[in-house]
């Protein structure tokens, strides 16, 4: 085998601390490689031509650059020895400026490690095959999981894009966390007038199938062609009889049910509608509320709806729903802060979270937006709020800033004031987090003109007094401890992952963080993709995020699953688990290991053997790992070729010992 | 003898739809036991079953895929069955389990080392709990305690956990299993025990003996031992290449090991390699609270795949 080596100087990043001509030489001594030299910068246009070059004048079999890291530049290389008729496969990178350069200073120990990596790229590609991808046809079609802001607009582009899409919600309206509240920062507009919209677009937009009340069950399938069981939970309604009229609503005896969309600080009928410009405007019975349905007597919605839409007896459904790709906008959950007992932890009524404020500073929320105690309905004066409730908290396993909550804050303290000018507000916070346009000054407004006192410090307790709450913390600028009296208190919950969402994650064979949160391909390069193919994440189900972020996110998934679209066959990446037939005895622990899915029974002249679906494989290996024959091996990482790499880095004494 | 002819009638019943029953009979000597294949009345009424009946038949069965096969089991043989049906090493139609109950088997190791050597063994015969046997010319009586496997002192399922056919009272003792000869050895000091299995490798002939005798071993043509491709290890007589042998043997067996034995009792050179994968079986007890071949409808922890499991604290570190 012929091999070229090139030593990349990378400026001085590898030059620095590695001497290149070295490496160069003693690669170049290695019994397969014909060629090798050091070159200024690999990847520029005339160091790609450099090996282009070299692959005809010297005809060579393969080549190995050592320079940065594969994450940055293997793709480029790929390409460059693809443009001189080699496979792309028939390349190998070694890092020797992460792994080398950057992190030592000793030259001559770094120059022994770069020949080393050096080699080990050579070993393996004495081992190397060429591998030709297959090619295979794309569903145009694309599913929106979660139905709040990030997934309207994701759905809303798509749709908007040609793509029929499907959007999947949990709740029976679209409009998620934005749909409840009341104004947004740092502007001051009222939520659902810019949301409604939205919402009515995704309603009336042809290409736009809509699932509310429904949930994913099982996804199958590969990016281009996936499966997914959506399960349509019963309404008790039929929905395409009802006209959203809200008759029933009004009539219904059941007024306990618990209000989910007022966050449970009203009550709301067993049959009801979440708001006004709910999408779909159609009712939904709760069936631990419906007399009907648990006591078998009433029935007064039945006998009212005017087109006769009421089922008692609906069960759920299943649909398949077949799709080439997938937006996961599940949003996020609000911290449960009854977990701090020294907030009351839950016990005491007029301390609520920001969610609960918002619909109660909301004009269609249950106090109709006139701020009154949840506890006896009287306006408060002093309203005090407390900042990173479960954000930054290592003691509740929450250490991270929830991003939004300073701002929301500001703005709650801002509406106070507007809403009730006798009011003082006090905002307990750690530091004010305001890095967004016009957003630092909004802080500034509501501490400057409307007066909201702004203490640095967290708060130690709250403790009822009288029918007062006496809110005790520290001031850290003053250097003291603060008592404020007050007649209600708002704690900015931080937010956390949707309950659920490692669930989801799993079906769609996602990878998420330690707090549920889902895992981007890359932090800053890859914000929306996953590293499973054809599945896109938008909003806060990534992490916190503020609306502009979220929307942001959503139009930017929508635009990777039009470019995902724009090809109508696409490539599988050959780099997959290949089964030697000759050794599979048919026990199928690759099958069950394979957490994609990816592996099937065949039958093959009477006996089963395992079977690679490569467009669903991922190159996980942990099939080959699981075979004990050795009879399933990864492409291009297969068992001979890794060996290779380690008998070169573990026998080279014996290379010298000949000599 | 009352439970051997109850067996033998049974299996007599289901012979005519079977290929073959595996079993025991009498060897060279009265003191070893042989495999036998059933295949005639005849050979069934050539059945013997004593604590002298050692081996693990099932070590026969993937071996024999295909055909409807019978087999007799003890209570640590049916746990290698059951784990080959959990990993679809074997159909279960084809197989008819024949359980007994057992209350321990020898170790000719044990007999050789009282007896001074198992040469011009005359006679073997078991009495209540002990052997009397009579070799050169002498006759020694020997309890069954001292002379029994180490395993059996620590068998916590004395009776067939899966049978077609279950023959004889069940034995309802059961020992604890604390791996206190795994925590005793680990008790030594790194370099001890390095030195241990050094001594232990260095005699290591590389016959594979351990390989054929385990039932879990099933890749036959394709191990990894003398594979060239993938070319894991070379064929030199280097105690490292033996020593990587026999921890590829263990780690291929982890989570699968039923403890049978076989492997230490057909090593020809006396390496205790049961102590091997007894380590890794304890860590998988620990980790997964998995013992294998000992619930039926069990999923062998390795042998799927969970995002996150109960017991390691991935994210921990």
């Amino acid at each position: 085998m012929k091999i070229g080596v090139f030593i990349c100087h990378c400026g001085s990043n590898i030059a620095g601390t590695v001497d290149v001509a070295k490496v160069a030489e003693e690669v170049g001594k290695l019994p397969d490689v014909a060629y090798s030299t050091d070159t200024m910068y690999a990847c520029s246009e005339p160091g790609q031509e450099g090996i282009i070059q070299a692959i005809k004048d010297h005809n060579l079999d393969g080549v190995v650059v050592a320079s940065c890291t594969p994450r940055m530049h293997e793709p480029t290389f790929r390409r460059t020895v693809e443009r001189a008729g080699l496979n792309r496969y028939m390349f190998e990178m070694a890092n020797i400026r992460e792994h080398v350069s950057w992190i030592g200073k000793d030259k001559e120990s770094n120059t022994q490690k770069a020949v080393d990596l050096a080699s080990i790229a050579v070993a393996k590609l004495t081992q190397d095959r060429p591998l030709i991808a297959k090619k295979f046809g794309v569903n145009k079609r694309v599913m929106v999981i979660g139905g709040g802001v990030a997934g309207i607009q994701a759905a809303l582009d798509c749709a908007d894009g040609g793509l029929e899409v499907v959007l999947v919600e949990k709740t029976a309206t679209i409009g998620g966390k934005m749909a409840k509240l009341d104004k947004t920062f740092p502007t001051v507009d009222c939520s659902s007038c810019i949301l409604g919209p939205k919402m009515v677009d995704v309603a009336q937009h042809p290409n736009i199938t809509l699932y509310a009340n429904a949930e994913v069950d099982s996804v199958k399938g590969y990016v281009g062609n996936f499966e997914v069981a959506v399960k349509k939970k019963a309404t008790y309604v039929d929905w395409t009889a009802c006209t959203g009229c809200g008759l029933c609503t009004e009539k219904c005896p059941s007024k306990k049910a618990t209000d989910y969309f007022n966050e449970k600080i009203a009550t709301t009928t067993a049959i009801s509608i979440a708001f006004p410009q709910a999408i779909p405007k159609k009712a939904s019975i709760d069936p631990e509320y419906c007399i009907k349905i648990t006591k078998d007597k009433c029935g007064v919605c039945e006998k009212l709806c005017p087109t006769k839409a009421i089922r008692y007896d609906m069960q759920d459904e299943t649909v398949i729903e077949p799709v080439g790709a997938i937006i996961a906008a599940t949003g996020y959950d609000l911290f449960d802060y009854t977990r701090y007992g020294e907030y009351g932890g839950g016990r005491y009524p007029d301390v609520i979270t920001s969610l609960q404020y918002e619909r109660i500073l909301s004009a269609s929320g249950p106090m109709a937006g006139h701020i009154k105690r949840p506890s006896d309905g009287k306006e408060p004066k002093n309203v005090v709020f407390v900042q990173c409730v479960g954000s930054r908290d290592k003691s509740v396993d929450r250490p991270y800033c929830s991003g939004f909550c300073c701002m929301y804050t500001a703005k709650q303290a801002i509406q106070t004031k507007d809403h009730l000018p006798d009011s003082q507000t006090y905002v307990f916070y750690m530091d004010i987090r305001a890095p967004g346009k016009m957003y630092d000054e909004f802080t500034r407004r509501a501490m400057e003109e409307y007066g909201a006192r702004y203490i640095r410090g967290r708060v130690a307790m709250i403790y009822p007094k009288g029918d007062k709450y006496i809110v005790r913390g520290a001031d850290t600028l003053a250097g003291t401890q603060v008592e404020v009296e007050a007649d209600l208190v708002v704690l900015a919950v931080g937010a956390e992952a949707a309950k659920g969402a490692s669930n989801l994650a799993e079906k769609l064979r996602i990878s998420y963080d330690k707090y549920g949160f889902y895992m981007e391909s890359h932090v800053k390069l890859r914000p929306v993709e996953t590293n499973t193919a054809g599945v896109f994440l938008a909003g806060s189900c990534q992490g916190p995020k503020d609306i502009p972020s979220s929307v942001a996110q959503g139009s930017a998934a929508a635009s990777k699953v039009l470019g995902l679209f724009s090809k109508d066959e696409l490539e599988s990446d050959p780099q997959v688990a290949s089964v030697d037939i000759k050794r599979c005895v048919g026990c199928g622990k690759c099958i069950e290991t394979c957490p994609f899915g990816a592996i099937e029974e065949t039958d093959f002249r009477g006996e089963p053997k395992a079977n690679v679906i490569e467009t669903v494989c991922q190159g996980c290996g942990v099939c080959t790992s699981t075979c004990p024959q050795g009879a399933i091996q990864l492409q291009h990482f297969t068992d001979n070729q890794i060996l290779a790499e380690v008998n070169a880095l573990c026998q080279q004494p014996l290379v010298t010992s000949f000599e | 003898m009352e439970l051997l002819d109850q067996l033998k009638e049974k299996i007599k019943e289901r012979l005519p739809e079977l290929d073959v029953v595996i079993g025991w009979e009498q060897g060279f000597d009265p003191l070893h036991a042989t495999p036998l294949f059933m295949r005639t009345e005849e050979d069934v009424d050539r059945l013997v079953f004593s604590p002298l009946c050692v081996h693990n038949l099932a070590s026969h069965l993937t071996g024999l895929k295909g055909k409807k096969v019978g087999i007799v089991v003890k209570g640590c043989d049916s746990r290698s069955v059951v784990e080959l049906l959990q990993e679809k090493l074997l159909v279960r139609e084809d197989v008819t389990v024949f359980g007994l109950p057992c209350t321990g088997v020898v170790s000719l190791k044990k007999i050789k080392h009282a007896l001074g050597g198992l040469d011009k063994v005359a006679s073997a015969e078991f009495n209540g709990n002990e052997l009397k046997v009579s070799a050169a010319g002498a006759a020694r009586v020997l309890p069954l305690n001292e002379i029994a496997a180490d395993k059996c002192g620590r068998c916590q399922y004395h009776n067939a956990l899966l049978s077609d056919v279950f023959v004889g009272a069940p034995v309802e003792a059961a020992a604890e299993d604390n791996y206190a000869d795994v925590e005793a050895f680990q008790a030594k000091s790194p370099q001890e025990q390095a030195a241990y299995w050094r001594d232990a490798m260095q005699r290591c002939l590389r016959c594979y003996a351990c390989r054929n005798a385990c039932p879990m071993c099933v890749c036959r043509d394709h191990c990894v031992a003398q594979s060239r491709e993938p070319h894991w290890m070379t064929q030199q007589d280097t105690v490292q290449e033996k020593w990587f042998f026999q921890m590829i043997h263990a780690l291929h067996l982890a989570g699968r090991c039923t403890e049978c034995g076989e492997c230490e009792r057909a090593c020809p050179v006396g390496i205790p390699l049961l102590l091997l994968k007894r380590k890794i079986n304890k860590e998988i007890k620990e980790l997964f609270d998995y013992q294998a071949g000992t619930k039926i409808d069990a999923t062998p922890p390795l042998l799927s795949f969970k995002v996150e499991e109960e017991n390691i604290n991935e994210r921990g570190w």
